[in-house]
């Protein structure tokens, strides 16, 4: 299911998931069922992706992420926003993270 | 083109595994959360009356248990087993289980599911498993309360499994083949295939209590199917037996005469999992109960555990010639239940030899290669 993703929007890690670092492997661990599309899996995100989920706290705006990282990274923003927009969408479809 | 932040994988194809199998990692951990049992089953190691105040007393509250887990989620553990007695008698299961899923450990629960009631089904429903292992005593009424020695127990289970099967909750099963069954061992195993997709195993071999209860030991022993009878079940399981002739070759070793140092442990002891009592104690294993292999965390961390006493405890090594000259060097190490920790439980000490065992592995050897 395609979710609409707004730059401009906030979102949250959701509440129904853990987050684990084990051996340098970044790992989501669905707790509720209904998370991700199939049974018996877990998630890992790499590098990148574990910048964005970093950041995605509710808070901050997608687009003040993309210009966090732009930032930090020296990488044009455009990209950025590209890859942070991609990831959450990807995210959202999973129920990983919530609009809020 | 699209960039890929996420993958899905599943739990057998992540990297992590390979990228981790030379250090000793942690990965798992078993918690028997109660030694007592609503059962009363003749050949249980561990099980104590479900009433038994003392044993509830000694149990570890959830308080005592959360450093522990907690320690083992820090030092990368995935897997979390809760096991017992039966687990589901604590008044507490669902804020322990809990307490592991927040954790982010996946979950696996032994249980007889006798005690399982619309609410554990709603709960699991709502924080699945990675599975549930229900163990089949019988599948009539008679043979089922001839090994748990409770009345009633048989429907109880049968409502249970009901619930979860109805429910679609991941199970399997895992039967003991016993003097009080193996006259009901295909129904068993037939009853079981129809209602997972996932595996059955049977086990043949009973180990001694950790308690070292002369009388429980005696009906353990009454409970042991002969090397012959054991055999005879495996052959006639063409899934079990095409299995063990497919690891043939891994499981009888030449190459184990070749040893030339005294080292007691070559098993998994302590290799990636360890298992805690109810109350608190660090065994290598679930069977390993030598007082000089176990470890209070009560009084200690599970660091300290994992990364100084484990390795000690490998170290142990026997000048027993008796171990030195047979169980040591036995090509057949992979088709017998001797282990230290086995051998303990049998003898009182870890370096002995077990005839019944010895008796065992010879004669699934003879099965083994004799078919092939």
């Amino acid at each position: 299911m395609e979710q609409k993703i707004n730059i401009k929007n906030t979102y949250c890690q959701s509440e129904d998931v853990v987050a684990r670092e084990i051996h340098g492997e970044f790992i989501i661990i669905p707790i509720t069922s209904g998370i991700g599309d199939l049974e018996d899996e877990l998630y890992t995100l790499n590098e990148t992706g574990k910048n964005i989920w970093d950041r995605l706290d509710g808070k901050k705006s997608l687009k003040e992420i993309a210009m966090e990282l732009s930032k930090e990274f020296d990488a044009p923003l455009e990209e950025i926003e590209k890859d942070v927009a991609g990831l959450t969408e990807e995210l959202l479809v999973r129920r990983i993270v919530l609009e809020v | 083109m699209k960039t890929n932040f996420i993958t899905s994988k599943p739990l057998p194809a992540f990297e992590l595994w390979e990228k981790t199998k030379d250090k000793s990692p942690l990965y798992s951990f078993e918690m028997e959360i109660t030694e007592r049992c609503n059962n009363d089953c003749t050949h249980c190691y561990i099980n104590l009356p479900a009433g038994d105040n003392e044993a509830k007393r000694k149990e570890l509250s959830l308080k005592g248990f959360k450093p522990i887990v907690d320690e083992a989620v820090e030092m990368g553990a995935m897997w979390c087993l809760l096991t017992g007695g039966e687990p589901l008698l604590r008044e507490d299961f669902f804020d322990i289980y809990l307490y592991l899923k927040k954790k982010g450990l996946l979950i696996s629960v032994f249980t007889n599911a006798t005690l399982i009631t619309e609410e554990h089904i709603k709960f699991f429903k709502k924080y699945p498993p990675r599975d549930i292992e229900v163990t089949v005593y019988g599948v009539t009424e008679k043979t089922y309360e001839k090994v748990t020695r409770r009345t009633g127990t048989f429907k109880l289970f049968m409502k249970g499994l009901e619930r979860v099967l109805k429910n679609n909750i991941k199970v399997r099963f895992k039967a003991m083949a016993l003097r009080s069954n193996v006259h009901e061992l295909p129904e068993i195993a037939r009853f079981c295939r129809e209602r997972t997709k996932d595996y059955f195993r049977f086990d043949p071999f009973l180990h001694l209590r950790y308690d070292r209860n002369e009388k429980r030991n005696k009906e353990i022993i009454s409970e042991r199917l002969s090397p012959k009878e054991i055999i005879e079940i495996e052959k006639n399981d063409s899934e079990r037996f095409d299995s063990l002739k497919k690891s043939c070759d891994k499981l009888i070793m030449p190459s184990a005469c070749e040893k030339t140092c005294n080292h007691l442990f070559y098993c998994g002891a302590g290799q990636g999992s360890f298992n805690i009592s109810s109350d608190g104690i660090f065994r290598l294993c679930s069977s390993l109960f030598h007082p000089s292999c176990v470890y209070d965390l009560k009084r200690g961390s599970l660091k300290d555990a994992w990364y100084n006493f484990v390795p000690k405890v490998r170290e142990f090594r026997s000048d027993s010639k008796e171990f030195l000259e047979r169980c040591h060097i036995c090509p057949l190490i992979n088709l017998c239940i001797w282990c230290p920790a086995h051998a303990h439980l049998e003898t009182g000490e870890m370096d002995r030899y077990v005839e019944y065992f010895c008796s065992v592995a010879q004669s699934r050897e003879k099965m083994l290669t004799e078919k092939l």
